[in-house]
């Protein structure tokens, strides 16, 4: 009975899992080549929330509005990225401009989180589905049907990000650009367009997680906050950078929120998170995938 | 096929390149001289793109590349090799291969190009699936010669080759860019602080001291001899030799001794 019931909070805490994984490889994606750590990811990860919230409204199942809020914030990302923060990439000081990346994103942040605010009410909304409430039962487990439907697209599309990372001449290009810029611009290689490609891609990922996320996680202005810092604990446990890693990082999470319900009550939830981070970065600190090297 | 006249680059308010007029002709082996400090790799840099020029003109076959961006040079078929090999660490030995043809004009012959750095580099071969990072000095200078080789390039820019490496690993270098060059008729621009033998293989020499050009070796037609001498003195390098640096062995004089092989009617 015991072991049924553990079985049961690793099956959640892995279906979670799914999702914070799909996010933290968006955050380390854009680490990895631009070096440049974006908070601006939660505000995405919640815009893309909203998006599958009014397809939703329009009459798009929510797992298809997750995938289709992909282009838009792909284009988006691309746009910030040209706009605003290749004027602080790319040459010239590497302190001022490390200064310069982290107000900006934290800017866009606030900026992100209050126009939503302003213009769409804090009031919290839900997206209601038929599956939300369903479970398939696997022997004694639950499974919920909207975190199993997450988890799988999840799964899918961090698998899709990994085959374009490896098997095209892109996404070697784009490991080539974070590795060395320098010598990948002697290759041919557009550092800056590849930059883009990279947070246009770093935030399409984050949102379409943030529409899935929203099948079953209640969609309100101030939500990226509380998912910003678990995005960070997973790219720092996997291993600044690291992909592979920060989807382990991001499983990991799940897992060890859904065991600390077992001793914990449900607000402290995020206190197992900090002590397994806390206990990694002491044991090992440059993370669970984590090299001398940095990585993609 | 490269002519930069005039170029100066400014870091900061401080010279590094000063008035440098060189010329690389078509099917031509020249090689960049001079003690450390002296512009050299600033200068290749200038001619790549990573550098931006203050004042003067490059030009690339008749184009200004001026404006042109690293990338944008590079699709145009300058491939440089830079110093301290820079090859890609997380990825593997074949996928550092294959970016190295990822202009246009090269991949399409990516194949045909990876069969010829492959029987140049056997070791190549072997470590195809490692991470380049893994491998040793030598091994990731051939790649990253490799990796130069694979696009096909017009003009190749060479930045210290034989940095860092043993002797044995050096000749083999050296011995390979000659075949390369002789092969393919390659444009090479070469710098390097060996000048013995850099000077043994190439058609010309400049000398490059301060940011300026002190001694151009070549030029003058029958006076190739004594142009070389006067840059190896001019460099104060004169007696360096790849096997043991900066100290004369008996195998490097009687190299030496044979003065500029160019006079002697290779040319």
């Amino acid at each position: 009975m015991v072991v049924a019931e553990l079985a049961q909070y690793v099956a959640t805490g892995l279906l979670v899992g799914g999702v914070y994984a799909l996010m933290s490889i968006g955050l380390a994606l854009i680490f990895g080549v631009m070096r440049v750590v974006n908070f601006a990811q939660g505000d995405f990860m919640m815009l893309g929330m909203y998006l599958t919230y009014f397809y939703a409204l329009a009459g798009v199942d929510p797992l298809l509005g997750a995938l289709l809020t992909i282009p838009p914030f792909f284009v988006l990302g691309w746009i910030v990225h040209r706009g605003l923060l290749a004027r602080v990439t790319g040459g010239g000081d590497p302190q001022r401009q490390m200064d310069a990346q982290l107000i900006l994103t934290l800017g866009l942040s606030l900026v992100i989180t209050n126009a939503t605010t302003m213009i769409l009410t804090p009031t919290p909304r839900g997206i209601r589905t038929a599956y939300a409430t369903q479970a398939f039962t696997v022997g004694p487990i639950l499974l919920n049907e909207a975190r199993s439907y997450a988890f799988a697209m999840a799964l899918v599309l961090a698998a899709a990000l990994w085959l374009f990372l490896t098997r095209t001449d892109a996404g070697r290009a784009l490991r080539a650009a974070a590795d060395d810029p320098e010598a990948a611009s002697y290759q041919g290689i557009d550092v800056r367009a590849m930059h883009g490609l990279a947070f246009g891609a770093g935030i399409a990922l984050v949102a379409a997680a943030g529409g899935l996320l929203a099948t079953y996680y209640p969609i309100e202005p101030s939500v990226a906050v509380n998912f910003i810092v678990l995005m960070f604990v997973a790219v720092v446990l996997g291993g600044l950078g690291s992909i592979p890693g920060a989807f382990v990082g991001g499983l990991v999470i799940g897992l060890v929120q859904s065991l600390t319900l077992l001793a914990l009550p449900f607000q402290l939830q995020n206190t197992g998170v900090f002590i397994v981070f806390l206990l990694v970065l002491y044991l090992r600190p440059q993370g669970l995938f984590g090299r001398r090297a940095r990585t993609v | 096929m490269l002519s930069i006249t005039g170029l100066g680059v400014t870091y900061g308010g401080l010279h590094a390149l000063t008035g440098v007029t060189l010329e690389v002709g078509a099917g031509e082996f020249v090689t960049l001289v001079g003690p450390n400090g002296a512009g050299k790799t600033t200068l290749l840099k200038a001619i790549s793109g990573t550098v931006a020029a203050s004042e003067g003109r490059v030009a690339y076959q008749g184009r200004d590349v001026a404006r042109l961006r690293a990338s944008e040079r590079a699709a145009l078929g300058i491939a440089h090799v830079p110093e301290g090999r820079r090859v890609f660490p997380t990825l593997t030995v074949r996928e550092n291969l294959e970016l190295g043809s990822y202009r246009r004009a090269a991949r399409r012959r990516r194949t045909e190009s990876l069969a010829t750095v492959l029987e140049l580099f056997p070791i190549l071969r072997e470590r195809e699936r490692q991470l380049a990072g893994s491998l040793s000095g030598g091994e990731q200078q051939m790649l990253a010669l490799g990796r130069g080789l694979m696009a096909q390039p017009e003009l190749l820019l060479l930045d210290e080759p034989s940095q860092g490496l043993g002797p044995r690993i050096v000749e083999q270098i050296f011995e390979t860019i000659d075949r390369i060059r002789r092969e393919r008729r390659l444009t090479i621009l070469l710098v390097e602080q060996r000048v013995v033998e850099a000077l043994e293989l190439c058609d010309r020499g400049y000398v490059l001291e301060t940011g300026r050009v002190v001694l151009d070796g070549g030029r003058e037609g029958s006076t190739f001899t004594s142009s070389a001498s006067r840059i190896r003195e001019a460099s104060r390098c004169g007696r360096a030799c790849w096997r043991a640096s900066h100290r004369p062995c008996r195998d490097c004089s009687a190299r030496s001794s044979g003065g500029w092989p160019i006079a002697s009617g290779a040319r």
